[in-house]
């Protein structure tokens, strides 16, 4: 599947913004204006910008939690503001201040986020089994990382989803590395999507460094997730420049990742290896692509100044007892 | 008025739901055939669409149950038997619990769990253990179990038409228990206790099946201790204002509950009362509970679990 020039600017523009994005929350962490912890999206964003940038609006999306999801939900056209809000404990929070780094954007169909690793396959099965029922041609991009397939429920989505054929994308962003074990030591094969051959399921591994291609497969498997024809297992092979969270260590196992390493991982920066591409390509010139990073910056401070504007959330413990139940 | 048991008054209530509104359905492990006869007849009249089997997979079923809720179905999930659901229990406790609150009160969850649970079977812990007080335990789940088989009907169509996870466990022991079903849609609500008998001696709370055993004895005890009987019918909400309402009249408290003693809902009643009622007990409250062992089976599960003897001996304790 070709991407069209205009697709390509919108994957371009996505990935300057998510970048912009992750610098901004990793500075705020610094400055400590951020509540809880932040785990760096450097270098690993270009999977979740192709996953997202062409969803519809009614299709189900659960973030990978590297860079909180923030790259995903801003390409699936979510306003980024109100969960800084949330990630600084403010009223005008997504989930209203209580939730600090989970987030909830329902109208939008991202519905949660769950400190559990792998918490998104089980609903997908639901999210899936209610697209497939409605029949309205909606499909469910389930993105996780390489660690999450680890767990018992990745199985039982797998199998479920291909025994309904339901229209699920199992979009893995395999970045190596699982806090510090290395894949290679948690996961038997080269490939986690290997795993899709035991179900009968059509899988893909992709480069997912290369925003394009990444972008070419997702739209293949929303295609033909669409088309009812069940789930398609994605494998984007990324990688990870930065700590798994900020201030725990960064190592491999036991011992600190060198510098060499990571001066290499950053050779491989999407957004430097689509720069190159889109220019190559006549895609954008110089011009635009400064404009694009000048309104990205215009972005992030709006951003920030929504967040930082709002006022902390200071309920009663008697307004919070109210709000546990639905009406 | 027609008289049913317990697991039919569950099939009418699920029935008259599927028929009402298109949202419901039920997911669960061989529903459609059944293990117990709750589900029978289901599948014939809605179809595996509506009436859906999964694999041996809690979660995975768990997730349809889950993701279907947050895209505005109104699912009932059926665990077999109650221990099963902890296969789950991530999911069904913390993520279940946590969505609507967290997530800012905007999203609601309406979805049903439901189990068979409780002794009588002598098949041992995991298939025998209650599961309404580790539920109640997390916050942002209503919890309640019918001992009647109206209570059934009125309560499972109450769970299924609120808004919020609903867990209603059912006890094995009450299966084909038999009484008086009207055929109209009717509900009971959640979170309304109910004084199945007037006394002045002593209150019990007492529910399913040792609602049943409470009711006997003080049958039995009639002319020597005047006794109250109050089936909490819901543990969350739970009226707390039915139960101290008794107890300005009778000063006297025993707690039934098939839940181990350590940490179950006869814990938390009992230091509510001593928290909000303290002034109207004229004794200590006395619970009567499964001691903190697992469930042991075959003959051995009824010399632990709570029963008349034990409800008497209670009684007459506490009214010394």
């Amino acid at each position: 599947m070709n991407l069209n020039k205009q697709q390509m600017r919108i994957l371009y523009r996505n990935l300057v913004r998510a970048d912009h994005l992750n610098r901004m929350m990793y500075q705020r962490m610094l400055q400590g204006k951020l509540i809880g912890f932040y785990h760096p999206s450097d270098g690993a964003i270009a999977p979740g910008v192709a996953a997202a940038s062409f969803l519809n609006k009614d299709d189900n999306l659960s973030p990978h939690h590297r860079g909180h999801g923030i790259t995903h939900m801003l390409s699936k056209g979510i306003d980024i503001k109100y969960y800084l809000a949330e990630h600084t404990g403010k009223d005008t929070g997504c989930c209203g201040g209580r939730s600090a780094f989970h987030f909830s954007f329902p109208e939008h169909k991202v519905y949660m986020m769950s400190g559990f690793i792998g918490y998104n396959f089980a609903p997908s099965v639901g999210w899936g089994w209610a697209a497939k029922r409605r029949n309205l041609g909606q499909v469910v991009m389930n993105c996780s990382g390489d660690g999450s397939y680890g767990q018992g429920r990745a199985h039982e989505a797998l199998l479920m989803a291909t025994n309904w054929q339901l229209p699920i994308i199992f979009y893995c962003e395999n970045n190596g590395m699982a806090i510090h074990s290395e894949i290679s030591e948690m996961h038997p094969t080269e490939d986690v999507s290997s795993l899709a051959q035991g179900y009968g399921m059509p899988a893909m591994v992709i480069d997912g460094q290369d925003v394009f291609a990444c972008a070419e497969a997702a739209l293949a498997a929303i295609e033909h997730a669409r088309k009812g024809k069940g789930p398609t297992f994605v494998e984007a092979k990324t990688l990870r420049i930065k700590e798994h969270d900020m201030g725990t260590p960064d190592l491999r196992g036991w011992e600190a990742r060198s510098e060499e390493e990571k001066l290499a991982l950053m050779q491989r920066d999407p957004l430097v290896l689509a720069t190159t591409r889109v220019l190559a390509e006549g895609v954008l010139k110089q011009d635009a692509i400064d404009q694009l990073h000048e309104e990205a910056s215009r972005e992030v401070q709006e951003i920030e100044d929504f967040a930082d504007s709002s006022k902390i959330a200071r309920p009663s413990e008697e307004q919070l007892l109210a709000a546990a139940f639905a009406p | 008025m027609a008289e049913l048991t317990l697991v039919e008054a569950i099939n009418r209530a699920y029935a008259e739901e599927l028929r009402r509104d298109d949202s419901v359905f039920l997911v669960g492990q061989d529903i459609r055939g059944g293990i117990f006869p709750h589900t029978m007849g289901l599948v014939q009249e809605f179809g595996p669409e509506r009436i859906v089997d999964t694999p041996i997979a809690e979660s995975g079923m768990y997730g349809v149950a889950f993701g279907a809720a947050q895209e505005g179905f109104r699912p009932v999930v059926d665990f077999m038997f109650g221990g099963f659901s902890y296969v789950t229990f991530a999911e069904a406790s913390v993520t279940t619990g946590q969505y609507y609150f967290l997530h800012g009160s905007q999203h609601p969850l309406p979805l049903v769990i439901t189990a068979a649970v409780g002794t009588g079977m002598r098949l041992a812990n995991d298939h025998a253990m209650s599961i309404h007080g580790t539920f109640a335990h997390h916050p942002g789940i209503k919890v309640a179990m019918p001992s009647t088989p109206y209570d059934a009907k009125g309560m499972m169509k109450a769970a299924i038409r609120d808004n919020n996870p609903v867990v209603i466990p059912w006890h094995m022991g009450l299966m084909q228990e038999r009484g008086e079903v009207p055929e109209d849609d009717y509900i009971v609500p959640l979170g309304k206790a109910a004084v199945k008998r007037q006394g002045s001696d002593v209150t019990i709370l007492a529910n399913s099946v040792q609602l049943k055993h409470a009711l006997a004895v003080a049958a039995k005890l009639e002319g020597e201790f005047d006794v109250e009987v109050i089936d909490p019918r819901s543990f969350v909400p739970f009226d707390m204002e039915t139960l101290l309402t008794s107890l300005a009249k009778t000063s006297r408290l025993v707690i039934v509950d098939e839940d181990w003693e350590s940490g179950g809902f006869a814990a938390t009643v009992s230091a509510r009362v001593m928290e909000q009622g303290f002034d109207l007990l004229d004794a200590p409250v006395i619970r009567v509970t499964l001691p903190n062992l697992p469930v042991p089976g075959g003959y051995m599960e009824e010399y632990i679990a709570p029963n008349p003897a034990k409800i008497e001996a209670a009684i007459r304790q506490v009214c010394a």
